[in-house]
């Protein structure tokens, strides 16, 4: 049938020139229902296909001219056929949906939606709470017990201090300076150029009532206890290394670096009472 | 449907809004839970709490 020297370098397959009712391109002689050659990986060998021409139609040869495909005979493609259905859109519904699903299906998109954030929110939320109080539960056991706070509180009454005089108690094993100031000394205090200082501090910061002075009575500079109503300035000094405080606590001369420090405390108007703690 | 919709662009439709109002709603939860709980918890044990029966004792004392 054809020449015994056709050397065909590729094989050309006509364009389909119909199409179906359907759409699809016909193809009649293709049979797509055929497997591939496997390359033998999987342990089992390659496999013949069961449309390969046989060896007597012809084949590829090597020959000192390099390889020749010869073609004795041209057998059918294929000998099956079937059709092949190529969905390309969407299924033309042709009958009502069984089961019907409309009930279940949300009416509306934006509700849905909405629900659906609204219950992550919720969950975020009930976390974050559940979360910050076990954190604030392993925190607070770090914190002092009520008992050891009462202990470390001290009350003083205040109406047993007269103007004018220095009340030294002990809190926390450390002296506590209490000074019910005068008017005279209140002024005093209050119109000292405070920020040129060595530790500016307005008197206003230092106390919570002007007639009441709360701090601790230990020295800024090596912890030396102050003497009361000594002092250039009217208010401390301290005998170690002659550091001179006036009637706010605030460190003017001598090597003192800081102001007396302001221990934590509550007036309580209505007993009369400081809580110093 | 329009609440839905107000919801979800105020609040949900950028993460940096979301996460913030989260964290908000926990403070707010929280807080709101402590004093549910502590007040339904003084609502069980009224009369039986020192705060109740305060008034009773100082009252005593300072007669006596």
């Amino acid at each position: 049938m054809a020449s015994s020297s056709a050397v065909r370098k590729a094989v050309n397959l006509p364009p389909t020139v119909r199409a179906l009712p359907s759409g699809i391109p016909s193809a009649p002689r293709l049979n797509l229902a055929t497997r591939a050659p496997s390359d033998g990986h999987h342990g089992h060998g390659p496999t013949l296909r069961s449309d390969t021409p046989s060896r007597f139609t012809g084949g590829l040869k090597t020959t000192p001219a390099g390889p020749v495909y010869k073609t004795v005979v041209s057998p059918p493609a294929a000998n099956l056929y079937q059709q092949r259905h190529i969905h390309t859109s969407a299924v033309a519904k042709d009958a009502p949906e069984v089961p019907d699903y409309s009930a279940y299906r949300p009416q509306s998109d934006s509700n849905n939606r909405a629900l659906s954030y609204f219950m992550v929110g919720s969950l975020g939320v009930l976390s974050a709470s559940a979360a910050k109080s076990t954190l604030t539960g392993f925190l607070e056991t770090m914190a002092a017990s009520a008992d050891v706070l009462a202990m470390a509180k001290t009350e003083v009454e205040l109406a047993s201090i007269p103007e004018g005089k220095n009340v030294v108690i002990k809190w926390r094993g450390k002296p506590v300076f209490i000074r019910h100031r005068t008017p005279e000394e209140i002024e005093e205090a209050r119109s000292v150029n405070w920020k040129s200082l060595r530790d500016p501090q307005p008197d206003e910061a230092r106390v919570k009532k002007p007639e009441w002075l709360v701090m601790l009575g230990v020295c800024t500079h090596l912890g030396c206890v102050p003497i009361g109503e000594a002092g250039d300035y009217g208010g401390w000094f301290c005998p170690c290394h002659g550091s001179h405080y006036d009637i706010s606590g605030r460190a003017r001369k001598g090597p003192a670096p800081l102001n007396l420090e302001i221990p934590p405390y509550e007036l309580n108007e209505g007993d009369n009472k400081l809580v110093i703690g | 449907m329009a609440f839905a919709d107000a919801f979800y662009n105020t609040i949900v439709k950028r993460n940096s809004v979301f996460v913030p109002a989260i964290f908000a709603g926990a403070f707010a939860f929280n807080m709101g839970f402590d004093i549910a709980i502590s007040q339904f918890w003084d609502h069980w044990n009224r009369g039986r709490q020192w705060k109740d029966i305060r008034g009773r004792y100082i009252q005593d004392a300072d007669e006596s």
